[in-house]
């Protein structure tokens, strides 16, 4: 089965330079990447084999992602492995989708775009089992630009249940 | 988003999902419940092909079959499939916030050089 990737681009009024630093540096990720409230940049070595441990905490509980850095080529673009960890930074199934891939490889592409920033996010299984790669790429299809074709019958669906009956 | 209020397994709903017969089945519970004989029909399926496809649906929730007839009809379990959309939606807005935070670090941050 190809492996389906899912990517988001968004331009930022920014240089690239700026936006590699709130990428990291931890002072800056902190203030970003969490839920918008409570979160802990445990460490946050960007560098080949380095690892990002953050924590978000939502109320009593939290939930745990590591980074670990495949590649790192300033300011233009940062591969890493992302999972969800316990609290000991072990690799755990995400709570919410248990075949949802343990290990995503991300990429992250920074352009100059005139006077900013086009960042293309980029996720696709890393060594996922058939579970896992169906999972992603079942959900992939629904994500990204809203429903993808051959979906728009799920919108359909979605939108006749909601109709006052 | 509280783990709590999402069960196991939305992954068998997006697995459930990725089959386009299986979205048409789908699409033709909502206009009421119906056997396998009469989801067999329009797409010209066996019925033990369809009994198939109503299995995977099943075991995701999406449908609940009625044990009182012989023909056991299938019914669309609405509350399921709402779940996973919302769990869609959750993920897209949940990166869609997190850039527009980014986004606002950044405009401080230069507001902060000059």
């Amino acid at each position: 089965m190809d492996a389906q990737t899912f990517s988001l681009t968004r331009r930022f009024d920014a240089a690239p330079a700026l936006v590699w630093r709130v990428w990291t540096e931890p002072d800056l990720v902190g203030r970003w990447y969490g839920p918008g409230l409570e979160t802990e940049v445990h460490r946050l070595d960007p560098e080949v084999g380095g690892l990002w441990l953050h924590e978000m905490k939502m109320g009593p509980q939290s939930m745990y992602q590591r980074m670990e850095y495949v590649e790192v080529d300033p300011p233009k673009r940062l591969v890493m492995l992302m999972s969800t960890t316990d609290a000991d930074w072990n690799v755990i199934a995400n709570p919410m989708m248990p075949d949802w891939p343990r290990v995503l490889l991300t990429t992250v592409t920074f352009e100059a775009d005139g006077d900013g920033t086009l960042m293309t996010l980029e996720w696709v299984p890393h060594e996922a089992s058939e579970a896992e790669e169906a999972a992603f790429a079942a959900a992939v299809a629904q994500m990204g630009q809203g429903w993808g074709k051959g979906f728009d019958i799920i919108a359909e669906i979605v939108a006749e249940l909601s109709a006052p009956s | 988003m509280e783990p709590s209020g999402y069960s196991q397994g939305l992954d068998a709903v997006f697995a459930a999902l990725a089959d386009p017969t299986r979205r048409a089945i789908l699409a033709r519970l909502t206009k009421g419940e119906a056997t396998v004989g009469e989801l067999a029909e329009p797409f010209e399926m066996s019925q033990p092909a369809v009994s198939k496809h109503l299995k995977v649906l099943e075991r995701a929730g999406l449908i609940a079959r009625e044990a009182r007839a012989q023909t056991r009809p299938a019914r669309l379990e609405a509350a399921r499939l709402q779940e996973a959309v919302a769990w869609l939606e959750g993920f897209r807005d949940h990166w869609g916030a997190r850039l527009d935070r980014m986004d606002r670090l950044l405009q401080n941050l230069k507001q902060e050089d000059t």
